[in-house]
């Protein structure tokens, strides 16, 4: 049996149906009016920048998940790969505390 | 008889598929190396993209020079244009892997042209704010110049994926209707750009809204 077959045998069978992607890209238009809406609603930059980065986390989870395949994929895939980016991206996260330093230190 | 000599006096396609133990991923080798690539490629954005957060934190003069009309309504437009063709891509794939060619071929060349659509629209945005006088080194709102700097590298880096991606789709298309690649590379081809979708869902909200004049209190 070649590898491709292998493969085949081995990927997982449920999939979803295309009605399902079809409401996710709604779905993701309107999270994307959200956005836009937030934006125009006068909150504080913190506010905004916090929801925005919340509403861009769920918009990517769904894209990763549905779009991706990663939720019909073996759970080992999931694990071995987003823990570490997550880690990673909040090390890179801790290097915020400098930029309170530049304001800080800005004569 | 050792193992590898057993293997060899089966003949080299068995010695072959003996010698590889099964992926514990269960996906074909090139699927995870696209997974790995990509998962790569997400680290560096999320760097570029704090990058951007941290100096415009440490900025107090940053400006925010997008107005509703038309910069913020182009960036929603571009960013219909690339969530429809992750759809179109995944119509792509499911035809592809019906073995329905035809059909594949004319959502991957769909998904090409919208990825190109999206293309033409960044490039008309980015030459109009050239013609205003933004640069990567000059502001013409008289703030920090390190707003030109950030927003055409982190645009440009995604201009670049999706550019990249536009040629990959045009050359599996073209493969995948003469029968040199199968299903398993317009999937592969499909995770990429997607993954190209799914840092727009960043960029938009980040270096777009977040600029957006009149936007914040």
């Amino acid at each position: 049996m070649s590898e491709r077959q292998d493969m085949a045998s081995m990927e997982s069978t449920t999939e979803p149906g295309m009605r399902l992607y079809v409401a996710i890209w709604i779905g993701l238009l309107l999270i994307v009016g959200v956005e836009v809406a937030l934006t125009y609603a006068g909150l504080a930059a913190g506010v905004l920048l916090s929801a925005l980065l919340a509403l861009a986390v769920v918009e990517a989870g769904i894209g990763v998940m549905f779009f991706m395949h990663l939720k019909y994929e073996r759970r080992l895939l999931f694990w071995s790969l987003i823990p570490g980016l997550i880690f990673v991206l909040l090390l890179m996260n801790h290097l915020w505390r400098d930029a309170a330093r530049m304001v800080l230190l800005r004569p | 008889m050792t193992q590898s000599e057993m293997a060899l006096a089966m003949g080299p396609e068995a010695a072959h598929e003996e010698s590889h133990e099964q992926s514990p991923f269960g996906i074909q080798s090139r699927k995870l190396v696209m997974w790995l690539f990509i998962i790569a490629d997400a680290a560096t954005f999320g760097a570029i993209l704090f990058g951007y957060g941290y100096l415009r934190a440490g900025s107090p003069n940053w400006s925010r020079p997008f107005a509703f009309m038309p910069t913020i309504l182009n960036g929603m437009v571009m960013t219909a244009v690339l969530l429809t063709s992750s759809l179109t891509m995944l119509f792509a794939v499911a035809a592809a892997q019906a073995d329905r060619r035809e059909s594949s071929v004319r959502w991957l060349g769909l998904t090409a042209l919208l990825g190109a659509a999206f293309a033409g629209l960044h490039l008309r945005e980015w030459f109009k704010m050239f013609a205003e006088g933004w640069s990567t080194s000059t502001n013409p709102l008289g703030g920090s110049a390190l707003f030109g700097g950030t927003f055409f590298s982190i645009t440009g880096l995604h201009l670049l994926h999706v550019t990249a991606g536009v040629v990959a789709l045009t050359v599996i298309a073209i493969g995948f209707r003469r029968g040199r690649f199968d299903a398993a590379h317009v999937e592969t081809t499909g995770l990429y750009w997607h993954f190209v979708d799914v840092v727009w869902m960043f960029v938009f909200p980040l270096v777009y809204l977040m600029n957006a004049r009149g936007g914040i209190s």
